[in-house]
């Protein structure tokens, strides 16, 4: 085996173990955000196997698409999402590949009891709703009941059988078809063509469903949308212009600040809505506020 | 062998543009303003570590960026054969690369898990989605006159005439996007005094040195790739290629540091207003302006 093979041989293994790895990680972490970055990981490493393969182009392409769109996805999850950094989760009974996937992760000390017990109660609420399973992990107490659903076990078995019937499919395959040719260093321009020639209906087609999304979204966001101006309030934020950098709050020096004192941080650097309607629920106060949730 | 030595070269190539920039930015800006990315250790306040950062990501954040910034040393020339790599689709490459900076923020900015340094991933994201549209329009006036995604081509290309003769609108363009890319004021928000400086906050010893040194090299590689986009790259009379790359992309740093710190600092939502309602249509514009160019017979033949 030359040094280039085995190089080759190398790169494909890491990057292969990036991909399946990736997408493991993202099935069973307890935190959304490193979920979302698991996923990204899985899709660049399958894009190295594309460049592997000689497809520099569509590899970085899948690059682009999905750190750019991935993390403006992850921002949007953690937005609404009530416990994106899974710290509520951290120290609950796991199985050993979610608390692999799950290191790292702690409440700060001084919550962790209080986060735990809330949640416990809660488990156990949605535990006596879906029905008991005894396959359950046997944990007591802290564990929370809400991440078991009796349905597990079928899906556990129906995604095993799926792939071992996928990865089957892909063995007894015939014959794979392989070629000496080496690839084409003007590959970039050839598909350039392509898409402008041959494809050019499905290109342009696409480009304007993406148009007519944009628009989509501009009019379900535009203020006419709503009955009134009262119930358009009440949902969106007003289309102030954004408060320049100077004016938003400070940093508050102790991270726990209770509930009232929060909301009153939030909303002061922001704009006030001069008809009095509802404290605006811009980007900085969601952020904000956010951030502060994940820290207490 | 070759390989290590084009290796060492792109290290040597980090090594000199963070050693560059960081002495010649603060020199730049004066000391009232925000200088974001380039604010001293002695201008910042103690770094603030949460009792819980995420033990991978936080560290994982500056090795990322770095790395982003490193891959995308290999595609810019300094000559006709001082090249790490010529890879025929080198610009592309380099704008998907540089989003690994991108992604190192996120990734640390979250990892460090303070209030401020979660703002860093928020408004990160916020400033890629403003500024990715419009630094794509002004990478394509260069390539379509050029006709190839090739750095050194489209170094080529300019041997007759440098492309900001043809094309001042889209180097306008890129000079305040590539300044959004790259952190610089007006566009320091994620790095603003207010959020304790971002990243520079929460992390120290190690990480510190590597953030310094990735978003130092940031400044310098959008500049460089600037100089090969614009102003002809290694291409000028009597002095040898390596120096006039240098010289150029030290030009138009110093251009773009000094213009963007006599305007007043942008908050992200007006990085989003400015970009889709004012830069997007001009690079469409850019466009559409090079392509009657290229078809009036303008430009390389």
């Amino acid at each position: 085996m030359s040094f280039a093979e085995a190089a080759e041989w190398f790169a494909f293994v890491i990057l292969a173990v990036i991909s399946v790895a990736g997408a493991l990680g993202m099935a069973t972490t307890m935190s959304m955000f490193r979920s979302g970055i698991f996923l990204m990981a899985s899709f660049i490493g399958v894009a190295g196997l594309f460049v592997l393969l000689s497809a520099d182009l569509l590899g970085l392409l899948q690059v682009m698409m999905y750190i750019g769109g991935m993390l403006v996805m992850i921002l949007f999850m953690v937005l609404f999402s009530h416990d994106p950094g899974g710290s509520m989760m951290a120290d609950m009974d796991m199985s050993l590949i979610e608390r692999f996937f799950s290191l790292g992760l702690s409440s700060s000390p001084d919550k962790e009891g209080m986060d735990m017990e809330r949640h416990g109660h809660d488990g156990m609420d949605m535990g006596g709703q879906g029905g008991h399973d005894p396959m359950d992990m046997g944990g007591q107490g802290g564990m929370d009941m809400s991440m078991t659903t009796p349905v597990k076990r079928w899906a556990a078995a129906l995604s095993v059988t799926l792939g071992g019937g996928l990865v089957a499919l892909l063995l007894l395959r015939p014959a794979w078809p392989t070629t000496d040719t080496t690839p084409n260093p003007e590959s970039a321009r050839m598909i350039g063509e392509l898409l402008m020639s041959k494809y050019m209906m499905a290109f342009e087609g696409a480009g304007l469903l993406i148009l007519i999304g944009i628009f989509g979204a501009v009019l379900v966001a535009r203020p006419g949308a709503y009955p009134d101006r009262d119930a358009r309030d009440a949902y969106v934020t007003r289309d102030l212009p954004p408060a320049p950098i100077d004016e938003d709050p400070p940093p508050s020096a102790d991270a726990h600040v209770p509930p009232e004192a929060l909301e009153e941080v939030t909303v002061s650097g922001a704009h006030r809505d001069e008809a009095g309607g509802p404290p605006p629920q811009n980007e900085t106060g969601q952020a904000a506020s956010e951030s502060l949730d994940r820290d207490s | 062998m070759e390989l290590t030595l084009r290796a060492l070269g792109v290290l040597a190539a980090l090594g000199l543009a963070a050693l560059l920039t960081h002495f010649f930015e603060p020199a730049a800006l004066s000391d009232a303003q925000e200088r974001g990315p380039a604010t001293p250790a002695g201008a910042r306040g103690p770094v603030e570590l949460a009792p819980n950062p995420d033990r991978w990501m936080h560290p994982a954040g500056p090795v990322t960026a770095l790395l982003g910034v490193l891959f995308a040393l290999i595609v810019i020339p300094y000559g006709p054969d001082l090249v790490p790599r010529d890879l025929g689709i080198g610009v592309f490459y380099f704008i998907v690369v540089v989003d690994f900076v991108v992604l190192g923020l996120s990734l640390g900015g979250w990892g460090a898990n303070t209030r401020n340094s979660v703002d860093v991933y928020y408004r990160a994201t916020a400033q890629l989605v403003a500024y990715v549209v419009p630094l794509g329009l002004a990478y394509i006036g260069a390539i379509m006159m050029a006709r190839s995604l090739s750095t050194v081509s489209i170094v080529d290309a300019q041997a007759g005439m440098w492309f900001v003769v043809l094309q001042p609108i889209g180097f306008a363009l890129y000079l305040v996007t590539g300044l959004m890319q790259a952190y610089r004021p007006p566009f320091v928000e994620p790095f603003a005094a207010f959020i304790e400086h971002g990243v520079y906050g929460a992390s120290f010893a190690w990480q510190a040195l590597l953030w310094r040194l990735a978003l130092s090299s940031l400044l310098f590689l959008v500049a460089a790739m600037g100089a090969v986009l614009y102003l002809g790259g290694w291409r000028g009379p009597l002095l040898p290629g390596p120096v006039w790359m240098l010289l150029k992309t030290f030009g138009l740093m110093a251009i773009m540091v000094w213009g963007g710190s006599r305007v007043p600092l942008l908050s992200t939502g007006r990085m989003l207003e400015l970009s889709w309602k004012v830069l997007t249509p001009i690079g469409l514009a850019n466009v559409l302006v090079v392509g009657a160019l290229i078809l009036l017979g303008v430009g390389p033949s």
